[in-house]
């Protein structure tokens, strides 16, 4: 297969898909198109609204369009780690011998859903540290590869605080998106109506297999990328750390730790795929810009005075992306030397 | 043509468009400069004459082809044209990144699809600009150097000043340098001597017009007499010392206590001399060991000074009859006890002579005159500190100086008031009246003199700043006034 078609077959294939989730999913089309760009880059997705939204049958209507094995875990505070992993337990043969046999836990699926990930304890969302960096998870010693690919879909509540344990910082930059749903629209909310409440439910298609997603994350990190968009997005995670000497002030005065390098991987990565989709063969600026704020919102940390000021954190990006720009410009404007 | 071909024909034809533009940006930038310089030949036209013009016309073309020049061959990358052509032509940096990556000798094939598809897109573009016109912010400024050229130059030149100052000295005064070419030295020692008969004879002319009492405005001829002063300008004072000697003034006068009263001359204080003489009388002896005969003088001395007004001419006949009976301790004592009220007396005119003012000097003298010249008044006996103001010490009129108030001047006027409520003190009893039906009455300048001496004590007694002082008794003596 030549390379023209492979892209053509991305571009139709991620087009399909989105197709098939919009099936379900009224309106969000941004969240839609983040969550296989997610897919594709092979990150993971954390998804943050308030109940009712339609985040868990965005993730569940996702997996019905992949041949892929996907399972739910619905994150409580007593949720163990072993109820993630799995656990060894005792088996009697046929001969009376026992011995200890791995029983593999939810985790061990291509698509994971990770429903109110904030409700369970630290110790129990760090079970999921290793599974989604590594792609093994370790028990008794013995490693254990996960099925790939491994997508992890999380979902958070922000609102209802009471009970729950945030994501620590390092749990948080393991996902390559933080995806806010917000409320639908009105025209939005009508269609909702009158899909849920009539009969008859739209049917999913299975439209891509896992082996697919692997081929077409591989073509996605072919995409080149000129020096000056790669200068950009460096420029972009180090306009987030308070330390930089060309920081904007609101980074300066709301920011207490900035975005790690996971950051500017995930803005190219995420850059890639958006350039693939559309049908193009590198990436640009504006595929930077609209990555960013779904790359970087969890992973700038505000300080005291951002917390107390009800800093926004994807205005503040926006800053930070005016200001890296300004900075790759600078000295390079044509009439400006 | 190739596709490279084609990318490097667009970025030929941008950055013939950007040295254009730059050329362009540049050059009106300069024509702003060169009309501000083609001002300075217009304004000497005086002086450069005809050519004036021409030059300024040179130089307005000179700037604006200058920074033409400048601006066109400034540099400019192929990455940086390569970007100006995305923007400009909505390709999403997909010629900056084939030319790029096309460059590379290990190309994926994605790199391929990426240089095809940019040669592709180049091609169907139209022949639109890629870099718009910019205009230098200096160009919205042109119009008034243009203006300001165009008058001058039609104007007539303008005329210069000579750069020479107006002589402002006599004839003979400028025929001096004349004098004085060939050898300096030789002709300056003459003119100093020449020079030297002549200002004597005007400062003193000043100096005797200020003698006969003149108002000191200056003169024409005094003036003349300052300025060719060269014996004062010989004189190169020291400037350091000169202010060290002003910051030493400025420190003394921080020390508001310690400034001496130059209104009295304290060296020759009646005290002082006693003092010392009583110092050279010891000279390190003992008591037993003083000489009679001189400690005889030293009495005889204060006693002399007793009499013109001291109040210790009982301590100095004391000692007279100890050392006829052969009793020099108790003379000595006696000479100390009249010294310490020589001292008391000095330290109380010290405090209070020089701050009362002339009424109350009139007062007091005519109190002391009303109770006689062998009167010495009870206070005089005391020693400092003790019974100077009522109700202290030994006085013994605790409630001030009734007498003094009532007797006021037959231009008093009295101050109608009502008696208080509560608790009163003791100056209630020395109103006037007879008793509550009647409102009392104050004599407007018997209370005033009251305060006024309070006023004068507070100042003598308390360390308060010269200029607060002179403000306080400014203020009494405008209610005297009135």
């Amino acid at each position: 297969m030549g390379n023209a078609e492979r892209v053509r077959e991305f571009v139709e294939a991620f087009r399909n898909l989105k197709a098939e989730v919009q099936k379900i999913i009224v309106g969000y089309d941004e969240v839609v198109t983040d969550v296989l760009v997610g897919l594709f880059a092979g990150g993971h997705i954390l998804l943050e609204g308030v109940p009712g939204l339609g985040k868990t049958l965005l993730i569940k209507t996702l997996a019905e369009g992949l041949e892929l094995s996907f399972s739910r875990i619905q994150f409580t505070p007593d949720l163990m780690p072993a109820d993630i992993i799995g656990t060894n337990i005792i088996l009697e043969d046929a001969d009376g011998r026992r011995h200890f046999q791995f029983q593999r836990g939810p985790i061990f699926a291509h698509i994971l859903l990770a429903d109110e990930v904030n409700r369970a304890t630290p110790k129990t969302q760090s079970a999921l540290l290793e599974g989604m960096q590594e792609g093994t998870v370790t028990v008794s010693g013995a490693s254990h590869r996960l099925p790939s690919p491994f997508f992890v879909l999380a979902t958070q509540n922000p609102i209802e605080m009471e009970g729950t344990y945030p994501l620590p910082e390092a749990q948080l930059d393991r996902f390559l998106f933080k995806l806010r749903v917000t409320y639908p629209a009105l025209e939005e909310l009508n269609e909702i109506i009158d899909r849920t409440t009539q009969p008859g439910t739209a049917e999913v298609r299975r439209v891509m297999t896992g082996p697919e997603v692997l081929r077409f994350r591989e073509l996605v990190r072919e995409v080149p990328i000129a020096a000056h968009v790669r200068e950009l997005a460096s420029l972009i995670v180090m306009a987030t750390h308070p330390t930089w000497e060309h920081t904007p002030e609101v980074t300066r005065r709301f920011v207490r730790y900035g975005s790690s390098p996971r950051g500017a991987q995930a803005l190219v990565l995420g850059g890639k795929v958006r350039a693939l989709a559309d049908g193009r063969y590198n990436v640009s600026v504006e595929d930077l810009r609209a990555v960013a704020p779904s790359a970087l919102r969890h992973r700038i940390i505000l300080n005291f005075e951002g917390e107390a000021e009800g800093a926004d954190v994807d205005t503040m990006i926006g800053q930070v992306l005016e200001q890296a720009e300004a900075q790759s410009r600078r000295g390079k404007e044509v009439f400006l030397r | 043509m190739t596709g490279p071909g084609v990318l490097e024909r667009l970025l030929s034809q941008v950055r013939w468009q950007i040295r254009r533009r730059r050329a362009e940006f540049y050059g009106l930038r300069g024509i702003f400069y060169g009309v501000i310089l083609a001002l300075v030949p217009l304004v000497l036209k005086e002086v450069l004459g005809p050519p004036a013009p021409l030059m300024a016309l040179g130089l307005l073309l000179l700037g604006g082809a200058a920074a033409a020049a400048f601006g066109f061959w400034l540099r400019l990358s192929p990455a940086d044209v390569a970007r100006v052509a995305d923007r400009a032509f909505g390709l999403r940096d997909r010629v900056a990144t084939a030319l790029e990556w096309g460059r590379r000798p290990e190309r994926s094939p994605l790199v391929e699809l990426l240089v095809a598809d940019a040669v592709a897109r180049v091609q169907g573009l139209d022949g639109r600009r890629a870099v718009l016109r910019r205009r230098p912010p200096e160009l919205r400024l042109l119009p008034l150097p243009v203006i300001l050229l165009v008058i001058l130059a039609l104007a007539p030149p303008i005329p210069l000043p000579t750069g020479r100052l107006p002589t402002f000295s006599s004839a003979e005064e400028a025929e001096v340098p004349e004098e004085r070419e060939g050898n300096v030295l030789s002709v300056e020692r003459p003119n100093a001597t020449r020079r030297e008969p002549l200002q004597r004879a005007e400062l003193t002319e000043r100096a005797f017009s200020l003698q006969q009492g003149g108002t000191g405005a200056s003169q024409p001829g005094d003036l003349s007499a300052v300025f060719k002063d060269t014996a004062l300008a010989a004189q190169r004072p020291d400037f350091q010392s000169f202010l060290k000697k002003g910051d030493e003034r400025l420190r003394m006068l921080e020390q508001v206590d310690r400034l001496p009263d130059l209104k009295r001359d304290f060296t020759q204080s009646p005290y002082k001399m006693v003092f010392q003489k009583r110092r050279e009388l010891f000279g390190g002896l003992r008591p037993d060991q003083v000489s009679p005969q001189k400690l005889r003088e030293l009495l005889e001395e204060m006693d002399r000074l007793g009499r013109k007004g001291g109040n210790w001419g009982y301590e100095t006949g004391e000692g007279f009859d100890a050392l006829e009976q052969g009793q020099t301790d108790r003379a000595l004592e006696a000479m100390e006890k009249a010294l310490s009220k020589m001292r008391a007396l000095e330290e109380r005119g010290r405090d209070g002579r020089a701050l009362r003012g002339g009424r109350e000097e009139d007062r007091r003298g005519s109190r002391s005159r009303d109770r006689g010249a062998g009167g010495d008044d009870i206070d005089a006996d005391l020693g400092e500190g003790q019974g100077l103001l009522p109700g202290k010490g030994w006085n013994p009129n605790p409630k001030g100086d009734p007498t003094g108030r009532l007797r006021a001047s037959p231009y008093d006027a009295g101050v109608e008031g009502e008696s208080r409520t509560g608790r009163r003190e003791g100056f209630d009893t020395n109103l006037v009246g007879k008793g509550a039906s009647v409102p009392s009455r104050l004599q407007y300048l018997g209370v005033i003199g009251q305060y006024r001496k309070m006023m004068e004590e507070a100042l003598a007694r308390e360390q308060i700043p010269r200029d607060y002082q002179t403000q306080v008794k400014e203020y009494f003596e405008s209610l005297e006034e009135k």
